[in-house]
Formats: structure tokens, C-alpha cells, sequence
């Protein structure tokens, strides 16, 4: 369970790590996709219950010896499922931009990207 | 119903004292003296006191010419907005320790209706459209900018020093304190504050060496340059007026008081008409004294400063000097 | 009537007008614009209906997506919460949108696609209003992206220009990573309290903090300072306010950097209710005086008139925040009022920057000059733009200003702490430097010489200048009557963030705030009393009479006042003095003024222009910096 909680805190470092530092356009657009992820994971991991099952009131339909209490929490799936969505849009909306800008600057070094400044 | 009474004693406050007239007047005075006193202190003997005004009502009958580059709507109106401005500020500032509008006007109103003459003057200046005015009307802001950081620091130190209840920006406070305690600027930790404000009158109402927006050897008088008739008399009008407003405020906020123990008991209609015009004449009294202090010596001592001397003179000299009031109020002097 | 079905019909209604632009739209005009216009107004009519019921009977609604009311206690479903602070922008948010939508419709008119943009232009508004109507904090979130989603998009909108497609990127990484961090907190949220509702989280958090919620307190934080653009994150909103269309320049000043400061607001007073902790006032005032002051600065350098009205943006959005976090009666209600005025004057100064670019094709300040002749309703209304902003009495932002220093220096006094008499003093400088930038822009574009290529600019349309004169009537009403507007808007408002019992109680049944053992502040009632009605009307009156002289009795032979007519005049006392040098160079424009003032700021400047860097990865790296900064200052002060 650790391990999850790790895992995404890596990811998002790792995730912003790129945003910040990579000059190539296509590797931020992936830096704020690692981001999202590591978020994603991260609510998925906090609704987990070890031992738990899919949280369905129907214990006598199949009785599994399973209490209410060790029902894995829907709410997070849900949010998770929302992020993703939302997540995907903005790397395709990001990456749009991308192929955009590479025609007009001919480039997609961040660096060079800067025309408006000051 | 409306009271009659009460209506007219407002028309008469806000035309004639210590409203449109007495401002316009006591204004014109004081420019007078400025100038005699300063050809005196350069061996001349001077206009007359009442030069400023002849001129004034000269102008006012000459013809106005709008050049064809000018927004005349705006280049019409700036002066008269100018003019209205300064006469309510004389509305809200007490004179011998009675206020026109009682409690209303704090010396937040004060520190922005001292911005509209200026903002009229660089807005009517503007809208002449020449470009010794731009060059003018940018040095104006720049004056402006300047003095408006010790101007407010100079406010706060005031308003820590009265302390007590809420409302400490307030006039009504400023004078009970001083009333009650002596003048402010008997307080040790004020001089500084007061040495400051002394500094800003003159680059408030910009006469030399802080004359730099109309310097007219340099940029023939910047924003007024395609001024003519009876705008520029507002406008010269508007300056004398300034004098007397900035020396006024002066009074206020470091002599308030002094004059408040004037009470004779003659009254007229239930006015004490003659403790009013005795007031009225002290108050004078007092604002040419500190006109001849703080503007016609620094005036006959100082050539023009450069732009950016200026500012650094305000934001450093000047802020330092409120800013050791401010701070010395604040840890209890 | 049952009314507490509007809101949700109201952000609904916008996003089902979003998709009806795009399916039937896209070919005729007409239809188009009706769709739009039906559905702001809708929105616009369902919100301000609410204002009886919300603002002066002090009612709050509260309505359950689906029925999901709350069991035992426990909050899962999506609820919409109407309280008066939500009220307050919901009003912000309508009267912008109605107003955009009906100045884009001749605005507009020469781009192609426009289903597009209204589509992207009717979600950008539901997502607003949705996101200051709901009383979900994942809805929240969600609102916020498809906020900064809309809005990215509408930045890019005129993809002809590569520096538009720049600056959408850079809004989208910068709006990206300050999401992450909103949905990061919302998270730890969730996990310390398993509940998603405001009202709920409040009764839950207040007073006890632990390592969890304090790390989602500063990432939260830092996710509503990106979308409210304070310092460290200002730096994309230049740049996208500077490319979008103008009509939603105006938008993003008037309500998406307000959604910011809206969810701070939430954040801070409401779901934390970490004001009462001097350290988290502390830091949102220095924010604040850090946000106006280089707002302000870096308006004075710049060139472009709409990147110009982009910086004031993030400076007054610094005065808010000053405002806000001084946790006073009189602090909150300024910081409020000063929001509503900014997104009067803002918006009307963005119309007009608007109007200047359909006219005469530019917003270089360097290229401009001489408008006043060509548009003089246009510049009446800039005018009056302008003198709001620079707060001079008695227009609004001298109001709003007036409360803030008075609010400032009364905590100063009151704590006897000096750094709130520095926010004093900064705050007055900052609105000079205001006044100094809008008197450079007056300058360069609507006064001085009209360069010749600009000779046949017109006047704007009357469907745009619409929208700028109710703008600039409200800048005034706003400012006389701000009396009335205390009583009914700003002081319910106020009272509502201060307080925050009646927020949970809607929600959770009456008694859920009592027993988790928060009870209501006596709020004191703020007092005004620099105005004087009378010595006013007065003063309009001098100025009538004076004027009237001046008009009347100035056409008599002796005192007249005289202009040609004609432009071709060979009179030469009618001529501009050029002192003989008739040049091509005689406007003197926006670049040329403040020498003395840069002069001694050059330094500044330098430093200035090197933060402002353009690159993509140095904006990303200063949020993220923020983030940490904010993380570890909570950490050292609520632990």
C-alpha cells in the first residue's frame, strides 16, 4: 500500500521535474502527463481498503463473507475516472498547440518560443 | 421639507467661504506676496500684491484659441475640473479649527483630490496635442509620482500620532488632538514630518527649483503651451489656489488649533461671523508665512533640478525624513 | 416559486447553449447569436432573480444533484450552495458574460469559425459559474478545468499569429500545473475526511490541522493563486490576456482571475477557516503588495495597450488579496468592492482597448495617437475607465481604495504591526503608478498628433459601444452610490465569508455548525464617513454651471473661444507649435514619457525583464517553486 503512495509522489515529482526542466515542448506536454498520472494514482490508492471488494449491496445474491465495512470506497474510482478525462483533453489540447506552434516557429524548442516577453 | 437655512448656509459656504471666492481670493493674495517677496529677496523691487489677479481678469477676457490637433471638449473642461476640485478641498480642510463639512472629508479624500488638479492640468495638457505639453504633462506625473510617497507616509504619521478610535484619517480628530494636546508640530517626532511636508508644497504646486513640468526657458510651460485666454487664467488661478490649499493643509496638520481660542461672542443670524473673519485673516496670515518659508526662499535660492534628481530627491531625502517621523511615532514619541 | 433549481438550470443552461452553438450555429449568423444571446440572458435573468431571496432575506440555497441529500451526517453527493459570498460573484460572472457576448457580436464579425468561439465562450461561462455555485469541492475542481480549458482555447482563438499559440501553451502548462496541485489537495482532503463537501469539510477541519490537511491547505492554495494570477504565476496571464480576443480579455479580468480569488476566498476563510491565524494574513497581504506593486511596474514598461490593461489586471487582483487577508469586517467587504469595480473598469478600459484594435487595426502604443478626434465616445468612456482605476473620487475605485487604506492602516494601528502600514503606503504609490500608466496610455492613443495612416479611423459600432456605456455608468453608480451597495450586496458578502455557521447549516441541516463547535463572529458594521452627498452634488453643480459659462458665455466676440473646422485651415494661430521643426516625429508617444521614473528604476527593470523571460519552463519552475515555498511556510507556521 506504501508502495503506491510512493510510487505517485515519484511520479509527480518526476512529472513537474520535466515540466520545469525539459526545453522540448512534446517532453513538457509528457512531464504534465506523468503529473496526472501520479495524481491518478494517488486517489485511486486512498479509496483502497486491503481485503476489500467492489462496493455492491447485494451480500446475499453472493455470499462472500464480506462485511460493508471492507467495500473498496467508489467515490475515488469515480474522481479518478473524471481526472483521466480531464487529463487526456489537456494533453490533446497541449499537443494541438504543439503541432501548431511548430508550424509557425518551425521549431519546438521552449527556449525559442518567446516572443512574448518583458 | 428643506431646511432654508441650512441650504443657504451651504451655497454660501461652498461659493464664498471658505469656498469658491475666499479660495480664489486669499489664492491670488498669496501668489502676489510670493512674487513681491521673492523680487525683493533678489534686490527687485516687484509687481504689485495684486499682480496675479490683474492678470488673472485679464485673461479670463482675452479671446481662446483650440488648436486644431486639441480635443476641445476636454481641453475646456480640464481647468474648470481643476478649479472645482481645489475649492471643495478648501471645503473639507479646517481653517482655525472649523471645518465647512464637519467629519466628512479624511486626508485619504485630500491625498486624491490633490491628484485631480494635477490629472487636469497633464489631461488638458494632453489634449492640446502638442508635443512639448506630452513632454510636459510626463514630467508632471513623474513630479507627482514622487511626491505622493512622503506625502502619505507624512498622513500616516499624523494619523498614528492622533491613534484612538477608528476613524484617525479624519480632520475632526486631527484638530481635537492638537487642541487638546498643542500643536503637532510641538511634538518632537513630528519636526521631521513637518520639515517633509515643507518639501512637498513646493513640488505640489511647482515652483522652482521643482518647476520642472512648465519650465519655461526649457519646454515654454509644457501642458500650458497651447493654452490660451481663459483656460490658462483657470490654470494660473489653479496654481495660486494650490498655495493657499497646500499651506492650509499645512496648517491643519502641524498649527491646527492655534486659532481656536478666538471667541469674541458677536454673532450675526446665529453666526459668529466676526470669529470667522478674524480666523479667516490669521489663517492668511499663517499661509503666507509658510508660502514665503517653504516656496519664495527655496524659489530665490535654487536653480531647476533635472527630472530624475528630482525623484530620487523625493523617494530618498524626503521619504527618509517623514519616514523617521513615522517611525518614531510608531515606537511612541 | 421554487427557485432553488436556477443555478444549476443557469450553468446547465450555458453548456447546453455551448452545444447548440456548435450544432446549429456554425453556418448562419443569425442563429447564432440568438442562441447566445438567449441563453446569457437566461443565465443572467435565473441569477440576479436570485438576488432578492440572497442578498436581502438572507436566504441560502442549497440544492442536491439528484436528490443525494446527505445520510447521516455524510455528504456524497454533488451539491450547489448558494450563499451571499457565492451570490456576490454569480453577479460578476452574469453581468460579464451578458455584456462579452453582446460586444463580440460586431467584435467578432471579422474572424471565421465563430461557432467555435462561442461554443469555447458559452463553456468558459458555465464553468464559471458553475464553479462559484457549487458547494463540491471536486466539482469545483472539474469546473476549474474546463475554466482553464475554455479559456486556453479562446487564447488561441486567432491562431494566425504565432504569439497567440505561444502564450495559450504557456497558460496551459503554467493552468495545468497549478490543477495538479488543486486535485492534489483535494485529495489529501478526501482521504483525511472522506467527504468532498465544503460545508461538510468546514465543520470538519475547523481548528484541528494535521500534517495532511496542511499540505493540502498549501497545495490548494497554490492552485487558486495560479487561476487568481497572483506574483509568482502572473506571468501567463500577460501573455493571454494580451492574445485573446479582446471580448474575452475582458472575461478573464472580469471573472476567471476573479474564480481565483473566489476559491482562495473559499479556501482560506470557509474550508479552512484558517483566517484567524496572523501568519496566513501575513502572507496573503505581502502576496497581495508584492502583486500590485510588480503589476503596476510592469505595466509602466510595456508597449502594447492590451498588455498594458493585463498587468493593471494582476495589480489590482493584488489589491484584493491585500485586502482580503487582512480578516477584517472593513477588509473583506473593500476587497469585495474593489473586485466589483475591477471588473467594471477593467472591463470597460478591455472594450475599449477593443474598440481601439477594430478601428484603427493596433494596439501598439508606439503606432497610436491622436483617437480623441476620431472616437471621442470611445474615449469619453476611456476616460472614465481610466479615472476608476486611478481611483479618483468620485468614481468607484476611489471607493474601494478609500476602504482598503483605511482597512490596512486600522489593522496596523490595531496590532501595532509597521508591515501593515507598508501595505498602506505601498497601495498609495501603486495607484499613482496607475494614474501614471493610463495618463501614458491617454497620451499615446487618444490625445497628441494622429500619425497619418490612421486619418479614416471611425467610431465603433453601436452594438459595441453599448456595453462600454452601461460599463461606464455602472463605474459611476457604483462609486455615488456605494451607500446602498454596502447595505445590499457587499455587506450580506462580507458578513457571509466572516461567518461561516450559516454556509454548513444550509447544507447539513440547521445545528450540524453548532455542534461541531463553531459559532458566529459579530461581525462589526463598517463605518464611512468621508462622504458628503450634498457637498458633492454641489461640487457637479460648480462644475455644470462653470461649464455652461464657459460655452454659453465664451461665444461672445470679447473671451471667444475659437477652432477651425476645418483640418486644411492655412490660419496659422490654429496650427500645433512645433517651435519650427515640423516634423514626422512630433507625437510624443507612450514609450517617451516617465524618463525620470525609469530612469532611477532602470535596475529594476532589468531584473524585471529577466523574470519575464518568455520561456515556458521558467513560468512552470516559478509555480512550482511557490508551491514549495507555500508548502514549507505552512508547515513551519500551523504545525
Amino acid at each position: 500500500m506504501i508502495l503506491n503512495y510512493i510510487t505517485s509522489v515519484i511520479l509527480i515529482v518526476l512529472g513537474l521535474y520535466t515540466v520545469c526542466t525539459k526545453r522540448n515542448l512534446i517532453k513538457i506536454v509528457l512531464g504534465l502527463g506523468i503529473t496526472d498520472y501520479g495524481i491518478n494514482l494517488l486517489i485511486v490508492s486512498i479509496g483502497y481498503n486491503n481485503g476489500g471488494t467492489a462496493p455492491i449491496y447485494s451480500s446475499d445474491l453472493f455470499n462472500l463473507n464480506a462485511s460493508a465495512a471492507a467495500f473498496v470506497d467508489p467515490v475515488p474510482q469515480a474522481l479518478t475516472l473524471t481526472s483521466i478525462v480531464i487529463g487526456a483533453c489537456v494533453d490533446a489540447m497541449a499537443l494541438a498547440l504543439v503541432i501548431m506552434l511548430n508550424r509557425r516557429y518551425k521549431t519546438t524548442d521552449a527556449n525559442e518560443i518567446r516572443r512574448l516577453k518583458g | 421639507m428643506i431646511n432654508v437655512l441650512a441650504t443657504i448656509k451651504i451655497i454660501v459656504k461652498t461659493l464664498i467661504f471658505p469656498g469658491a471666492f475666499f479660495a480664489m481670493a486669499a489664492g491670488l493674495l498669496l501668489a502676489g506676496i510670493d512674487r513681491k517677496v521673492l523680487a525683493r529677496m533678489q534686490k527687485r523691487i516687484g509687481p504689485p500684491v495684486m499682480q496675479p489677479t490683474y492678470d488673472f481678469f485679464k485673461l479670463m477676457g482675452k479671446e481662446t484659441i483650440v488648436p486644431h490637433a486639441a480635443n476641445r471638449r476636454v481641453y475646456m473642461a480640464a481647468p474648470v475640473v481643476g478649479f472645482v476640485s481645489l475649492a471643495v478641498m478648501m471645503l473639507f480642510i479646517p481653517i482655525g479649527g472649523w471645518c465647512a463639512f464637519t467629519g466628512d472629508a479624511d486626508l485619504i479624500v485630500i491625498l486624491y483630490l490633490l491628484t485631480i488638479p494635477a490629472v487636469a492640468l497633464i489631461v488638458g495638457g494632453s489634449a492640446s496635442g502638442s508635443p512639448f505639453a506630452g513632454i510636459g504633462i510626463s514630467r508632471e506625473m513623474v513630479t507627482m509620482m514622487s511626491y505622493e510617497l512622503p506625502l502619505i507616509i507624512v498622513f500616516l504619521a499624523v494619523a498614528k500620532k492622533v491613534g484612538g478610535d477608528q476613524l484617525f484619517f479624519g480632520f475632526k480628530a486631527i484638530t481635537n488632538w492638537q487642541i487638546a494636546n498643542g500643536p503637532m508640530i510641538a511634538q518632537l517626532a513630528m519636526i521631521p514630518a513637518a520639515l517633509a511636508m515643507l518639501l512637498i508644497i513646493p513640488a505640489e504646486v511647482g515652483t522652482q527649483p521643482f518647476d520642472v513640468a512648465e519650465a519655461e526657458t526649457e519646454i515654454c510651460e509644457g501642458p500650458l503651451i497651447e493654452y490660451s485666454g481663459a483656460p490658462l487664467g483657470l490654470f494660473k488661478l489653479n496654481t495660486a489656489v494650490k498655495m493657499l490649499v497646500m499651506t492650509s493643509l499645512f496648517t491643519a496638520l502641524f498649527l491646527g488649533g492655534i486659532t481656536s481660542g478666538i471667541h469674541t461672542g458677536i454673532t450675526l443670524w446665529g453666526i459668529a461671523i466676526v470669529d470667522h473673519i478674524l480666523r479667516a485673516l490669521i489663517h492668511v496670515a499663517i499661509s503666507a508665512v509658510i508660502t514665503v518659508v517653504s516656496m519664495t526662499t527655496i524659489h530665490a535660492a535654487t536653480a531647476r533640478l533635472k527630472i530624475e534628481h528630482l525623484f530620487k530627491f523625493y523617494w530618498t531625502a524626503v521619504t527618509g525624513l517623514a519616514l523617521i517621523s513615522l517611525i518614531l511615532v510608531w515606537i511612541g514619541f | 416559486m421554487n427557485y432553488s433549481h436556477f443555478p444549476a438550470i443557469a450553468v446547465m443552461g450555458l453548456f447546453l447553449g455551448a452545444f447548440l452553438v456548435e450544432i446549429f450555429g456554425s453556418k448562419s449568423k443569425i442563429v447564432r447569436n440568438i442562441i447566445v444571446f438567449v441563453f446569457t440572458t437566461c443565465a443572467a435573468a435565473l441569477m440576479l432573480y436570485l438576488v432578492k431571496p440572497v442578498m436581502l432575506d438572507g436566504e441560502i440555497i442549497s440544492y442536491w444533484m439528484g436528490n443525494w441529500e446527505p445520510v447521516d451526517g455524510y455528504a456524497i453527493g454533488i451539491g450547489y450552495e448558494i450563499d451571499q459570498l457565492s451570490m456576490f460573484f454569480a453577479i460578476l460572472v452574469v453581468l460579464t458574460i451578458w455584456l462579452s457576448a453582446v460586444y463580440s457580436f460586431r467584435y467578432m464579425e471579422r474572424d471565421r469559425h465563430l461557432g467555435h468561439y462561442y461554443t469555447l465562450f458559452l463553456m468558459l461561462s458555465g464553468a464559471v459559474l458553475g464553479l462559484v455555485c457549487t458547494g463540491d469541492v471536486f466539482n469545483l475542481f472539474v469546473m476549474v478545468e474546463i475554466m482553464t480549458f475554455a479559456a486556453v482555447a479562446l487564447t488561441a482563438f486567432r491562431n494566425k499569429k504565432g504569439s497567440n499559440l505561444e502564450a495559450a501553451f504557456k497558460y496551459l502548462i503554467v493552468g495545468s500545473v497549478g490543477s495538479g496541485f488543486t486535485l492534489t489537495g483535494i485529495t489529501l482532503l478526501y482521504m483525511q475526511c472522506h467527504t468532498l463537501n465544503m460545508a461538510q469539510l468546514s465543520s470538519m477541519l475547523s481548528g484541528n490541522l494535521t500534517p495532511v490537511t496542511v499540505l493540502a491547505l498549501a497545495l490548494m492554495f497554490t492552485g487558486f493563486g495560479v487561476k487568481s494570477f497572483i506574483v509568482p504565476f502572473h506571468a501567463p496571464a500577460a501573455d493571454a490576456y494580451m492574445s485573446a480576443p479582446t471580448s474575452v480579455s475582458m472575461v478573464f479580468s472580469g471573472m476567471v482571475n476573479k474564480a481565483g480569488v473566489y476559491g482562495m476566498i473559499r479556501l482560506v476563510y470557509i474550508i479552512f477557516r484558517a483566517m484567524d491565524i496572523e501568519a496566513i494574513q501575513i502572507l496573503l497581504v505581502l502576496l497581495g503588495v508584492i502583486t500590485m506593486f510588480i503589476g503596476v511596474t510592469m505595466a509602466l514598461a510595456q508597449h502594447d495597450l492590451k498588455r498594458l490593461l493585463a498587468f493593471h489586471s494582476i495589480s489590482q487582483i493584488g489589491y484584493v488579496i491585500t485586502a482580503i487577508g487582512l480578516c477584517t469586517a472593513l477588509g473583506v467587504t473593500g476587497g469585495l468592492f474593489h473586485a466589483l469595480n475591477h471588473t467594471l473598469f477593467k472591463g470597460l478600459l478591455f472594450l475599449c482597448a477593443g474598440a481601439v484594435l477594430y478601428a484603427a487595426g493596433t494596439t501598439d502604443l508606439d503606432r497610436l495617437g491622436g483617437l480623441s478626434k476620431k472616437m471621442p465616445k470611445t474615449c469619453i468612456c476611456f476616460l472614465i475607465g481610466a479615472f476608476s482605476i486611478s481611483g479618483l473620487p468620485p468614481f468607484n475605485g476611489f471607493a474601494s481604495k478609500w476602504m482598503i487604506y483605511q482597512a490596512t492602516y486600522e489593522k496596523a494601528v490595531t496590532t501595532g504591526n509597521f508591515f501593515y502600514a507598508f501595505a498602506t503606503v505601498t497601495a498609495v504609490v501603486v495607484s499613482v503608478m496607475t494614474l501614471a500608466s493610463f495618463i501614458k496610455v491617454t497620451q499615446a492613443v487618444f490625445f497628441g498628433q494622429c500619425p497619418a495612416q490612421l486619418q479614416q479611423t471611425r467610431e465603433v459600432p453601436f452594438s459595441m459601444r453599448l456595453p462600454m456605456w452601461i460599463m461606464a455608468l455602472l463605474c459611476v453608480a457604483s462609486g455615488v452610490l456605494y451607500g446602498d451597495l454596502y447595505r445590499f450586496i457587499l455587506a450580506p458578502a462580507s458578513n457571509a465569508a466572516l461567518n461561516v455557521t450559516g454556509y454548513i447549516d444550509a447544507m447539513l441541516g440547521s445545528g450540524t455548525a453548532a455542534s461541531a463547535g463553531i459559532a458566529d463572529i459579530e461581525v462589526a458594521k463598517v463605518s464611512f464617513s468621508y462622504w458628503n452627498p450634498t457637498a458633492w452634488l454641489i461640487l457637479f453643480a460648480i462644475i455644470l454651471i462653470a461649464v455652461c459659462w464657459v460655452v454659453v458665455f465664451g461665444e461672445k466676440t470679447r473671451g471667444a473661444v475659437l477652432q477651425s473646422e476645418s483640418a486644411q485651415d492655412v490660419d496659422g494661430k490654429y496650427a500645433t507649435f512645433f517651435s519650427g521643426e515640423k516634423s514626422m516625429h512630433s507625437h510624443v508617444g507612450g514609450s517617451d514619457l516617465f524618463w525620470g521614473f525609469k530612469k532611477n528604476f532602470s535596475g529594476y527593470f532589468r531584473v524585471m525583464q529577466g523574470i519575464h523571460s518568455g520561456n515556458v519552463n521558467d513560468y512552470a519552475l516559478m509555480a512550482v517553486a511557490a508551491a514549495a515555498i507555500f508548502i514549507v511556510f505552512m508547515f513551519v507556521v500551523l504545525l
